[in-house]
């Protein structure tokens, strides 16, 4: 299998693609490839020239750090959580997300994110004892990685400048609904760096690796809104 | 005045030690590689220990404080395990406040559910993810005290070194990935909260991010370690093809049994050996027994039905299916044990000071609740209780106003790493790091002997000579390079605990010498001066 990496040593730096072979296992994920590769005694690329190790972000291998988030095959997904069996066509091409910007080959500073969510204050204050019987959905949004897929995908999101997508419709979701006395502030924190920016595309859905309903989050929001 | 903390490290341990120095009015700078989302704290799915007696059972705290010390082979301080166990129902309460989503039970309490080698049901939980749902409630509540500007984050940042001077600790050296370049931060006091060893064994259930070079590095520069040999070996762990994964205790505290085949009959070993809690004994025991059954040893969940998986162990069933293709509610899972926590690390005093002044240890890098062996359920315990011990008295201590000066030291580091920079070596650091984890999962498995323990300080020792001669591939981060020797050290002094304990122990069995001695019911301390390693035990008093 012919593996195509888009290659950038710095931040700085020119970005550039370089073909590998791949000889493995096809019964495994796209991480397990990018370790074969970096593993081997030395790394030279399909015409026999030497390359460079390729940086990737790594931590847990089993899709609960979202370290390894990177774009496969032209879609925003997790390395540990990509099957090579599972793909359609002979190549597999890689490249970092293309929101955030690239330290180095397919890793990327995601630091916005942080930063976002610091911004608006996203905390909790006092304590809400009433859940409001939102257990499963708390549950589910506090399993977000911040691995940034929800916003590589998003029609809507670019660089972060004042939408935030959906990570931070969800974390506000979730942050409310244990808030006793912040709840005015999230709503309207809400409202500015999201309701007023979404067209409901709902790609991020579809793309989280943890399963968190971006649509359950924003209905919940809205409906308490209304009260 | 304001006292000025650096915590290195970002999991559950240095972020709850953040939020208690913030509290107390300590200014914090929070340093990190990555963000905490992407710690291993995040992998820890089973619970937290608090006994709580919510389920009629007579719980007790001391009933906890027992248990861990059995569980730990009596080796653990008493009077620290006692101030851990009684501290953990304020601990899960404060977690509530702090917005941790518990799983509750019929009654509306918080559920609690049994863990291996406890007495009662104690072992609190969040559905399958305890520890994600933790980090997210602490990352809130940093948050809110960078908001209001007593802790500041900083990211993509790996430890170099501690800024040591005559005995004392200053700040640290990083490395600023960011930046490309070295760092020094200065503060009152350091508090280290880096996670285990796990590099040493390459890839273990836990994060690739933990690699135990701080520990080892500490080590160089003085600070003395403690109980290194006892390693556990997670009884229930599946091969994928990334890495072996863990199926998480709460299986078999949900029922989940063990067995193995002989003919078509399945021989529940555990349950024939220790009765009817048999799959519930301590990990040291039921990895030590599924290592000696005479065949494949399996789990199975199946009976438990649809509806409690679903709810109760959702992430387990899901790591078998997507990763080895197992469908938990047909088929039983095929399990062996793995490296998945260490019990060794710097050694503390109960306030979590090492002997470094101001320099402290939380979280799995610090040595001190868990013994030979620790109970599941008591990390997460461990990491949050050590958090807030190690606060109140960081902030709380006297600090001199003199700050040496660093500037030689600082420039000979940024030298040696410019030099790994430019060099044009294609040598990976990351082969040696194979060879390092090859050794240790040869030579320190979960059966040990004297002579096995002796080859492998043999082939450290080798690689030890040349690590400071070889020069690395510079394509890759310059830690990666750096980090070597720090971890080949800590190696070594894992290896010599390991064969200076001549006897069995919780986690630390020995095929030479198979019983416990009474003498050796102390903690095995190791320390570095110029060249020697220096092994002592020392009773807990």
């Amino acid at each position: 299998m012919v593996v195509k990496i888009k290659r950038q040593k710095n931040r700085d730096s020119k970005a550039y693609w370089q073909y590998f072979e791949y000889s493995g296992d096809v019964n495994t994920t796209v991480a397990a490839v990018l370790d074969f590769l970096n593993y081997s005694d030395d790394l030279y690329d399909i015409d026999g020239n030497y390359a460079p190790r390729i940086r990737w972000e790594c931590s847990c291998l089993q899709k609960v750090c979202g370290a390894c988030a990177m774009v496969i095959n032209g879609k925003p997904s997790l390395a540990c959580n990509t099957f090579l069996d599972k793909m359609k066509g002979k190549e597999l091409v890689l490249e970092p997300l293309s929101k955030f910007p690239v330290v180095a080959d397919l890793i990327t500073d995601r630091s916005i994110i942080d930063n976002n969510l610091r911004q608006v204050q996203l905390y909790i204050g006092e304590r809400d004892e009433n859940d409001g019987g939102l257990y499963e959905l708390q549950y589910t949004a506090a399993k977000c990685l911040k691995c940034g897929l929800c916003l590589e995908i998003c029609p809507n999101y670019i660089k972060g400048d004042n939408f935030f997508g959906a990570l931070f419709a969800n974390d506000t979701f979730l942050t409310h609904s244990l808030s006793k006395n912040r709840k005015k502030e999230l709503k309207r924190e809400y409202t500015k760096h999201f309701s007023s920016g979404c067209s409901k595309a709902l790609s991020c859905e579809s793309i989280c690796p943890t399963g968190i309903s971006t649509l359950s989050s924003i209905f919940s929001m809205e409906h308490s809104k209304r009260k | 005045m304001m006292k000025k903390l650096i915590i290195v490290g970002s999991g559950i341990a240095g972020l709850t030690c953040a939020v208690e120095c913030a509290a107390q009015g300590g200014s914090v700078v929070l340093v990190s590689p990555y963000v905490s989302e992407r710690s291993q704290s995040v992998m820890a799915a089973g619970g937290i220990n608090a006994a709580l007696d919510t389920k009629g059972e007579n719980d007790s705290i001391l009933c906890h404080i027992e248990d861990t010390m059995r569980g730990g082979a009596y080796i653990a301080d008493r009077k620290a395990v006692e101030g851990m166990c009684t501290a953990a129902p304020e601990i899960i309460k404060w977690l509530e406040s702090l917005g941790t989503v518990f799983t509750r039970d019929e009654k509306g309490n918080i559920d609690l559910r049994a863990f291996g080698g406890q007495t009662h049901r104690r072992t609190a939980y969040a559905g399958a993810s305890t520890g994600k749902q933790i980090v997210t409630a602490l990352v809130r509540k940093v948050r809110e005290y960078e908001c209001r500007g007593l802790i500041s984050r900083r990211l993509g940042m790996q430890f170099h070194s501690a800024l040591i001077n005559d005995g004392k600790c200053y700040g640290a050296l990083f490395y600023n990935e960011k930046e490309y370049k070295t760092e020094a931060l200065y503060a009152d006091a350091v508090i280290m909260a880096v996670g285990g060893q796990n590099g040493l064994f390459g890839k273990t259930t836990g994060s690739l991010l933990c690699d135990g070079y701080a520990a080892g590095k500490l080590f160089y520069q003085g600070a003395n370690l403690k109980n290194l040999e006892f390693i556990q070996y997670h009884p229930t762990t599946i091969e994928t093809p990334q890495k072996r994964m863990l199926i998480s205790e709460a299986a078999r505290g949900e029922g989940g049994r063990l067995y193995y085949l002989n003919g078509d009959k399945r021989v529940y070993f555990m349950e024939e050996k220790y009765g009817e809690r048999g799959n519930l004994m301590s990990r040291d025991i039921v990895s030590k027994c599924i290592y000696d059954a005479p065949s494949q040893v399996f789990l199975d969940i199946s009976f438990l039905g649809k509806e409690k998986i679903k709810h109760k162990l959702n992430e387990v069933s899901d790591i078998c299916d997507r990763y080895a293709g197992i469908d938990v509610l047909r088929e039983s899972i095929p399990v062996y044990p793995s490296v998945h926590f260490f019990m060794g690390g710097l050694s503390v005093d109960r306030n979590h000071r090492t002997n470094i002044k101001h320099l402290y240890a939380v979280g799995e890098c610090a040595s001190m609740y868990h013994g030979a062996n620790r109970l599941g359920g008591n990390s997460l315990l461990a990491a949050i209780y050590s958090g807030k011990s190690a606060a109140l008295s960081a902030v709380n201590e006297p600090y001199e106003d003199r700050k040496p000066n660093f500037g030689t030291y600082i420039s000979e580091n940024e030298r040696k790493i410019s030099k790994t920079l430019s060099a044009e070596s294609k040598f990976p650091a990351i082969y040696i790091k194979q060879e390092l984890a090859n050794i240790m999962n040869e030579n320190l498995g979960i059966t040990r002997t004297g002579d096995k323990i002796k080859k492998g300080i043999e082939n450290i020792d080798y690689f030890l000579s040349i690590s400071d001669r070889l020069n690395f591939d510079s394509s890759i981060s310059p830690y990666q390079c750096y980090s070597l020797e720090g971890m080949i050290m800590l190696a070594k002094a894992v290896l010599m605990c390991a064969g200076e304990r001549k006897e069995t122990r919780g986690a630390h069995i020995r095929d030479d010498y198979p019983e416990s001695r009474k003498e050796l019911e102390c903690s095995t301390v190791i320390s570095y001066d110029e060249g020697n390693y220096k092994i002592s035990f020392k009773e807990e008093v």
